[in-house]
Order: C-alpha cells, then sequence, then structure tokens
C-alpha cells in the first residue's frame, strides 16, 4: 500500500470515529427541523434500499446524462462482496456515494468555499471552483469525491431538478425501485419499516446511517448486512 | 450571453460565495432552473436500445439529444428507463455511424454511393433473382417492431417472398413454442400478488424488461417468496429467498419430477384438469417414472428440495407460479428448451392458476385500426413455400413464423438461397457460430442491410442503407399489453443528423416503386397512423405531442377459454404427434448429454443488465461500466479454480469443440462447478465499434457450435462443452 493511502486511511479512521462522537452528543432539535421551521431549506433525503438493487447501473448512467459528466466519472458507484460458501453464499451489496453528512467535514476542508450546503441540505460542489486540491476527499470519512482533471467529482442530489421541484435522476430511473427521495423524516420512517420487515430473515439488517449516530445524513441506505460488512463505519 | 448550465453553475458559485447570507430569500435554483427551461426542449418516442421499446422523453438542449426520462403513460417502462437507454441515445452522435449508402467493392470494403445507384442496383439485382430462381431464394430478416413489420412484410409479400424471419430463434423461441402448443400463448405473471414463485433460469435483471422488473420488485419487497434456479447466482436469485444451482440444461428433470411428485401427491387442481384440459392422462402416465431421486442425480438439487418446491407450489396454488420465462433456461439454449417450456407450462396447469390473480394472466393487447383496404389494398400473403423449411414437413414443421436464420445460413451456403434484407437485426453475430453465419451470409449473390451502425452483418452485405436513428424518424404506433396496456409512438426529436440517411419506410417506399409494387403504398405515414389511431379519441396530431398513451383493459380474470386448438389446455398435442413428435412431454437430454468428461465445463451465457447483445459494447458509458466491474470475464466457481490453480483475474485458455479463446476469469462462490458463464455483450467482430475494442473479449457465439432444435427451429445457444487451461 502506497504511504499516501495508508494516511488517508488512518485519517479516515480517525475523523469517522470523531463525526460518530460528535453526533451522538447532537442536540436536542435537530438541523432540519431549525431549518424546516425557517420554512427555507428542507431536510431532504436519498433513501436506497440495497436489499432490492439489482446493479443495473440505470441511475449511474442516468445520473452522467442529468450532470453532463465524463463517462469516466460517476457520481454513484457500488461496493460488493461475496459471504460465504457455494452454494450458500450471499452477495451483499450498497451504493457508495455522497452521503451528505451533516456539518460535512468536505465543506469545512475546502480552501475556496467550492463545497456548500445546497437545496435539501445537500452537500454541493461547484465545479468551476474546484480547484482540485484533493482536500475533499482526504478528509471525506466515507471516500468519496473522485479526483478529475480539472474538478473533483461527486453527488449533489441533482440541485437543478431539485429546483424544478422534481426528484434527483437516479431515483427518477430505478428501474427497481430501490431508491427513494422525499423529507428526511419521511424517509427515515420508511428505511426503519422496511429494515423492520427485512429483519425477519437478516437479523444483521439496519439503516444506515441512521441506527448508528443521530446526525441527519442526505442518503440513507437501508442494508441487509452489518455496515463493516460492506467497507463502513 | 446564452445561458448554458455550466456557466449558470459558475454564476450559482460567485453568488453562494458572495452573497449566499444577504440573499437567503432568492432561491438561485429556482432562477437557474427557469432560465434553462428556454432552450431545453422535449418530445415523446420510445427507446430503441432494446426490444421492449420503452416510452420515452428525449430532452433536447441546444439542437442534441441531452437525455431521456421514462414516459409514465407506457405500458413497458411506467417511467422508467434502464442504463441501456441512458446510454443509447449516444448512438445517434456515434461519429462511426453510416452516413450514406455504401456499396461492397472488396473483402469488407466499401464506396459510398447515391442512393439512386443503390436503389437501382438493388432493384435490377433481386428483379433478376426473381426472376431466375423465384420467391423462395428470397428471404427478409428483422428485428420485429411496428414500422420493420408492416413495412418489411408488406413489401416481400408484394414480390411473393414469404421467408420473413426474426431473431427468436436465438432469445425465445423455445420458450414460446411449448407455451403456444399447451396453453396457446405466452401469459405474463401475475408476481405482485403471488405466494410463490419459481424462476428457472430467468434473470430480470440481466434481461430487463422494464414492466417485468417492477412486478418483479414489489415481490421482492412483499410477501411472495421466490425461488431462483439457475446454475448461477443471477441478478435475481441474489436478491431472492432462495438460489437452487442446477446442472446446465436439466431444468426439464427438475420439472417433471415436480409435476409428476404434484400429482402422485394429489397436490394439483383436479378441477381445472378435469374441465379445462385434455390429454391428462397420457402426459401423467408418461412421466409417472420420474422421481425426486432421480431428478436429483442429474439436476445436483436435493430430492428433498424437490419435494418442498412441489408441496409450496401445490401449497400456495393457485397464487404459485411456475414463471415462463423468456430466453432464460429455455428461450432458446438446449436441445430439450422446446420441451422444458412444455412441462412448465404443464406445471402451471396443473397449478391451475391460468387467468387467476397471483397466477398466470392473459392480458389483451390493446386494439388499433387498420388502412381502408379499399383505397390501400394490401398484398396476398404469398402461398410461396418457405425457404427456411417452416412449416415444411421433413424440416420444421412445428417452427412458427418466427423463421430460421441459421438454417438459411446453410442453404445460403448450399447455393439454394440468393438473397436476404436484413433490417435493425444482426444475424452473423447473434447467432452461434460465428463461421457459419459469416460464410452463408457471404455467399448470397444480394445481401442488403439497413442499418445506422456498422455491425458484424452491415460489413458482409453487398449494400448497406443508412436509417436516421431512432431519434431522427416518426415510426408507426404500436400496441403493448399487459397488466398497464398502452399505445405509443416514435416522433421526430431532431432533425436528421446526417442528411443522406433515410427512415425505413422511406426506403421502402422508394423500393418498391423501382420494382412496380408502388401500388401498395399509396399512403404517406401520417395516412397509417390515423388510421391506426382511429379506435381513440383523440388527433395524430395530439398523440405525437403525448407519444404514449395507457389505455385500460379489464383482465380476464376466471376466464378458462384458451387459444389452443381445443380451447383447452392441452396436455396432449395432437399437432406435435402428427409432426412426428412425442405428444406429450418427457425427459429428454441435453445435446452435448449428460455424461461428460471430468475435465469438461457445461457452457452458458446470459445479459448483463447494461448491454443489449452486442449492440451497446461501443457506446462509451456503458463499456465504461464493464471496465471499472471488470465484468467480461469468464466466471468459473472458487473451488475448482483453487485444484486448477487459477486466481482472479487469471487469463485462461477456453475451447469447444469449434474454437479456442482466450478470456480472464472471474473467480466466484456464485456459480455451479461444473459450469462457466460468460456473459453476452462482448466479442464484437466489426472493425468499426472502436470503443468496444477497449473491452473486446470472448463472445459466447464463438464457441457454441451451429445447431437446430427440431421442435421450433431455435439455435440451442447453450449446447456447448469447453475445457479451460491457465495461460
Ligand atoms: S437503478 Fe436502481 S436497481 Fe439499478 S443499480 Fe441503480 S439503484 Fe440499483
Ligand atoms: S428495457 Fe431499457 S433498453 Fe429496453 S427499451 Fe426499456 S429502457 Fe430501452
Amino acid at each position: 500500500m502506497s504511504e499516501g493511502k495508508k494516511n488517508r486511511r488512518d485519517f479516515i479512521k480517525g475523523s469517522a470515529a470523531a463525526g460518530l462522537t460528535a453526533l451522538i452528543s447532537g442536540t436536542a432539535l435537530s438541523k432540519s427541523e431549525v431549518l424546516a421551521a425557517d420554512g427555507d431549506n428542507a431536510k431532504k433525503a436519498l433513501l436506497m434500499d440495497n436489499s432490492l438493487c439489482i446493479e443495473c447501473q440505470a441511475c449511474r448512467v442516468a445520473c452522467q446524462n442529468e450532470n453532463e459528466i465524463d463517462v469516466e466519472y460517476s457520481f454513484i458507484k457500488f461496493i460488493s462482496n461475496e459471504v460465504g460458501e457455494y452454494p450458500e453464499v450471499e452477495y451483499q451489496l450498497r451504493r457508495k456515494s455522497c452521503m451528505h453528512c451533516p456539518d460535512a467535514p468536505c465543506i469545512a476542508a475546502c480552501p475556496v468555499d467550492a463545497l456548500s450546503e445546497g437545496k435539501g441540505q445537500f452537500t454541493v460542489i461547484d465545479a468551476e471552483e474546484c480547484i482540485v486540491c484533493g482536500r475533499c476527499q482526504e478528509i471525506c470519512p466515507f471516500e468519496v469525491p473522485e479526483m478529475g482533471e480539472e474538478r473533483m467529482y461527486k453527488c449533489d442530489a441533482c440541485q437543478h431538478l431539485l429546483a424544478e421541484d422534481k426528484e434527483p435522476a437516479c431515483v427518477n430511473t430505478c428501474i427497481a425501485y430501490a431508491l427513494d427521495f422525499g423529507d428526511y423524516e419521511d424517509m427515515l420512517e420508511k428505511g426503519q419499516e422496511r429494515v423492520d420487515e427485512l429483519k425477519e430473515n437478516h437479523p444483521e439488517a439496519n439503516l444506515y446511517t441512521a441506527d448508528y449516530s443521530e446526525g441527519e445524513y442526505g442518503l440513507l441506505l437501508i442494508l441487509k448486512t452489518a455496515p463493516e460488512n460492506l467497507d463502513l463505519v | 450571453m446564452k445561458l448554458t448550465r455550466r456557466n449558470l453553475l459558475k454564476k450559482s458559485g460567485q453568488l453562494a460565495g458572495a452573497l449566499a447570507l444577504s440573499l437567503k430569500g432568492f432561491n438561485f435554483f429556482d432562477w437557474s432552473a427557469e432560465a434553462q427551461e428556454a432552450e431545453i426542449e422535449k418530445a415523446p418516442t420510445l427507446c430503441n436500445t432494446c426490444g421492449t421499446q420503452c416510452g420515452a422523453w428525449a430532452y433536447v438542449k441546444n439542437g442534441r439529444v441531452w437525455k431521456v426520462e421514462g414516459h409514465e403513460e407506457d405500458g413497458r417502462s411506467q417511467g422508467k428507463l434502464c442504463a441501456r437507454s441512458h446510454g443509447g441515445l449516444r448512438w445517434v452522435y456515434d461519429s462511426d455511424r453510416i452516413k450514406e449508402p455504401l456499396k461492397r467493392v472488396g473483402e469488407e470494403e466499401f464506396e459510398p454511393i447515391s442512393w439512386d445507384q443503390a436503389l437501382d442496383e438493388i432493384a435490377e439485382k433481386l428483379q433478376d433473382i426473381l426472376h431466375e430462381y423465384g420467391p423462395r431464394t428470397v428471404g427478409f430478416g428483422h428485428y420485429p417492431r411496428s414500422t420493420g413489420t408492416f413495412y418489411g412484410e408488406r413489401f416481400m409479400h408484394a414480390l411473393g417472398v414469404s421467408t420473413v424471419c426474426t431473431h427468436n430463434t436465438s432469445c425465445n423461441a423455445a420458450r414460446n413454442a411449448g407455451f403456444i402448443n399447451s396453453m396457446g400463448g405466452v401469459p405474463d405473471a401475475d408476481l405482485a400478488n403471488s405466494k410463490y414463485v419459481l424462476m428457472i433460469g430467468r434473470n430480470h435483471g440481466g434481461g430487463i424488461r422494464t414492466d417485468q422488473m417492477k412486478k418483479v420488485s414489489k415481490a421482492l419487497a412483499g410477501d411472495t417468496k421466490i425461488v431462483c434456479v439457475d446454475p448461477r447466482q443471477n441478478d435475481i436469485a441474489k436478491l431472492a429467498d432462495e438460489w437452487l444451482p442446477i446442472v446446465p440444461g436439466t431444468d426439464l428433470a427438475l420439472v417433471l419430477a415436480i409435476s409428476n411428485y404434484i400429482i402422485e401427491e394429489g397436490l394439483y387442481d383436479e378441477e381445472f384438469v378435469e374441465e379445462h384440459a385434455i390429454g391428462f392422462e397420457d402426459y401423467a402416465d408418461n412421466i409417472s417414472r420420474i422421481s425426486p431421486d432421480w431428478a436429483e442425480q442429474i439436476t445436483d438439487i436435493p430430492a428433498d428440495k424437490i419435494k418442498e418446491i412441489a408441496e409450496e407450489l401445490g401449497g400456495n396454488r393457485p397464487q404459485a407460479i411456475v414463471h415462463p420465462s423468456w430466453g432464460g433456461a429455455f428461450g432458446a439454449v438446449y436441445a430439450n428448451s422446446d420441451e422444458t417450456a412444455r412441462a412448465v407450462s404443464c406445471l402451471n396447469a396443473l397449478l391451475g392458476n391460468i387467468n387467476q390473480e397471483g397466477g398466470l394472466i392473459f392480458h389483451p393487447t390493446p386494439e388499433l385500426g387498420e388502412l381502408d383496404s379499399d383505397k390501400h389494398p394490401a398484398p396476398e400473403v404469398p402461398d410461396t413455400r418457405r425457404a427456411d423449411g417452416v412449416g415444411v414437413m421433413g424440416e420444421f414443421p412445428l417452427a412458427g413464423d418466427h423463421g430460421l436464420p441459421h438454417y438459411l445460413m446453410e442453404k445460403a451456403k448450399e447455393g439454394t438461397f440468393k438473397s436476404m434484407f436484413i433490417r435493425h437485426h444482426n444475424p452473423v453475430r447473434n447467432f452461434p457460430d460465428y463461421d457459419h453465419m459469416a460464410e452463408g451470409f457471404k455467399s448470397l449473390e444480394l445481401s442488403v442491410v439497413f442499418e445506422i451502425n456498422m455491425t458484424e452483418t452491415a460489413i458482409l452485405a453487398d449494400y448497406i442503407l443508412p436509417e436516421c436513428s431512432f431519434m431522427e424518424r416518426e415510426e408507426m404506433i404500436s400496441a403493448v399489453g399487459g397488466p398497464k396496456a398502452s399505445i405509443g409512438m416514435r416522433t421526430e426529436v431532431i432533425p436528421k443528423v446526417y442528411e443522406e440517411t433515410k427512415s425505413f419506410d422511406e426506403i421502402i417506399v422508394e423500393l418498391a416503386e423501382r420494382l412496380d409494387i408502388g401500388e401498395y403504398f399509396n399512403f404517406t405515414l401520417d395516412d397509417l397512423n390515423e388510421a391506426l389511431l382511429e379506435p381513440y379519441d383523440i388527433s395524430l396530431e395530439e398523440f405525437k405531442e403525448k407519444g404514449s398513451m395507457l389505455v385500460d383493459l379489464e383482465p380476464p380474470i376466471g376466464e378458462t377459454d384458451l387459444n389452443t386448438r381445443s380451447g383447452d389446455f392441452e396436455f396432449y398435442s395432437e399437432v406435435y404427434e402428427h409432426a412426428g413428435r412425442s405428444a406429450v412431454v418427457g425427459w429428454q437430454p441435453p445435446a452435448v448429454g449428460m455424461n461428460i468428461e471430468e475435465d469438461e465445463f457445461r457452457f452458458i451465457t446470459g445479459k448483463e443488465g447494461f448491454h443489449s447483445h452486442t449492440a451497446t459494447a461501443n457506446i462509451p458509458s456503458l463499456a465504461q461500466i464493464t471496465k471499472d466491474y471488470d465484468t467480461n470475464r469468464l466466471w468459473i466457481n472458487s473451488s475448482v479454480a483453487e485444484e486448477m490453480g487459477i486466481e482472479d483475474g487469471d487469463k485462461v485458455k477456453v475451447e469447444s469443440s469449434l474454437a479456442a479463446r482466450e478470456v480472464r476469469v472471474k473467480v466466484t462462490e456464485r456459480i455451479h462447478p461444473g459450469t462457466v458463464f460468460m456473459p453476452s455483450g462482448y466479442g464484437n467482430r466489426t472493425p468499426y465499434y472502436e470503443k468496444s475494442q477497449e473491452i473486446d473479449t470472448l463472445n459466447p457465439n464463438d464457441l457454441v457450435p451451429y445447431r437446430t432444435s427440431n421442435i421450433s427451429g431455435h439455435a440451442m445457444r447453450q449446447e456447448a462443452l469447453v475445457t479451460l487451461e491457465k495461460v
């Protein structure tokens, strides 16, 4: 492993742990509630049911078209894993894309303010401002931003579609109906309901990150398996 | 200044930086969205990347097709589109598109010619062939959808040609034959309302049909138990309640054992069998010795599991289904596929699930009008004997009118078949045994391909006629049946990208005039579409704005009359008997047999959800998925690989009776140890697909020999044994 990569790993571990502590000590009134009360920028979330995803990549390509990014880059990736032995093998999968952290560390890290909180409280990157220094990538606990030649690449929940009251392109196209979008609280509730159903056959089922922290992440993942099996902290 | 999204975003950055705090009330994105709207237009179309032809909205920005979205009012897409569709719109701007008529002047060498020259020469040569050898030596092959079927058939019929073929013998011809000849058609599976579904080989996540995928997802998320049988843990098997790996080509043994057990244990629907079926006794008798224990030896599925499946199917009927599948395990894959399909149909009949909620339903298809036959007389359907042996005793009496393109290539090599017109179809690459297909095609005296890309078939043709892409042409209205039925059409989303391209209907009309059959085409596409739209209370102009429209039709729940000869379910087929085939279904091994050498593997293939046959490997966004996830590899079971000293990513030589090829392997627990699997979307042999060369690898049809089933005439795409050697 290269020195740089190793350093980053250690750093992620550290920052993830720090993130968790901060979240557990969360405030009584969540940030989304504050903002909702403000009537301005209500907290939204993407809900991804990984137990239904067929990995068809429709979301990825719809997203590339929608956001007009070069095909070498993708805001949506998948992490997968085979567990067990033939024929008792289980395939596990999750979407890997921006988690839209509360108090996103990347926003604070960006030296030119290219990152900010946008509509729906998603973390938005301004490609034109980005100087490709890679700080956001280094600090991201989920190893999300991807470095291109002229900019960093990561999901912004299709800000321009949200402005038209439309859902993000991935949600709009998912042919397995694995993706949903809406108010944070609604997505949280839906996610929890689905996890309860899944628990019957998959005792490890969980809603990531809601089951692990009080922080409100803009991407909620319904998982059949423990997060550590899918490279999550 | 023109507002592009890029410089809008730039502005937004400045705004956000400088004014974020003070401008809280101002919503930049609302504003920018409005500003953008001015330059974006949307028009309805039908996707053309696979055969499903999903209703879609195409968005045009600055005159270029930018993106597609699913059309909510289309029964297929229901608002959703797959990766292939999002990628497929790149075809429109593929720099290697065919831009003008081409004439072959050497081995894969072409020169551009004018339309007049192309059509004059083709018409003259075709006249000569018809005159000298007769209409029986000419054929048309295509991927059958509205415009191609109507204009292609009408044109051929007017010339006395009866040999019209589709791709079906490399797709689902066996499945269709088995169902049609017992149940009278292929029903729709009401998955979401079913309690128990056995899916044999059908991978809805790879061979995607958007509307079917919706039902599968509902079933997966709901209370339906889904059990997947497949040598490989496919894209649905990995999400389903159970995955049962099976020895490839032995699904028939499994189905017959389940059926016999259900009969023996009295788990079947006696009332349905007595009242609405014929030949039950003969059928039951014929399979009475097929036990779960015997099937275990053949299939590798434990006898107890077979009994459990039988009990769950019987216990949950009629809300239980054995899925009618598609290509999968019995579409056109093994010598016994026709009979596996028939056995699956019979098993469903035992469950009494036909036209029952949660069972199999024959949804009607919306009605379309017709041209006034007085004003626009159609040519008579010719009684010319077909060149491909369809309906001919001694050849393929039971094969449907999907025809046998692979058998035609044998006749072309013999010199008894002279000319083929191919449209939106690539038989040379997509049927087993490339050399057989290519040699046959090259032997033709006149071959004409209507295409937008230089496919493997096109590069061997005498003439290539460039069509405009699906985004640049209007087409005939078509109807799709199903729980959500609809009618839909393609509209001209953008003007022609290349001036010298034409739509298929335009070309056919011009050719028809040169062949003195212009009288059969004395109408415009608008006249035709107006006639088709006649049953509906909407004008063509309005419909072109809408593109797709749902049509409310009652499902025939409780209907027991079937579209068979007898009107009942036919466990016993007089048609098969008359044609010298077995009147009732029974066990038949795959062509490669049951006893194979220790070092041999059964070779299987299948689709990935982001590629459509070999047509999309050249699309950058789809090819990139293959690269990113390294999917163009041969799957091999982990323990077998370990024994052979093969590691993930290693290169092996894979050899069949036909050829040897090198390919990298994917070592996985998700496949039966006696099996290797290769995705079907790679191995282009056209130098014009530059991008595809970056992901080029083995194509299954390089390894599988040419064969033809004696019922539907399908091409047995998985009848091959291979050996592996690390290189
Ligand atoms: S579109 Fe849906 S099913 Fe397909 S990969 Fe994306 S999330 Fe998964
Ligand atoms: S299934 Fe996909 S490729 Fe096929 S028609 Fe529908 S959207 Fe297009």
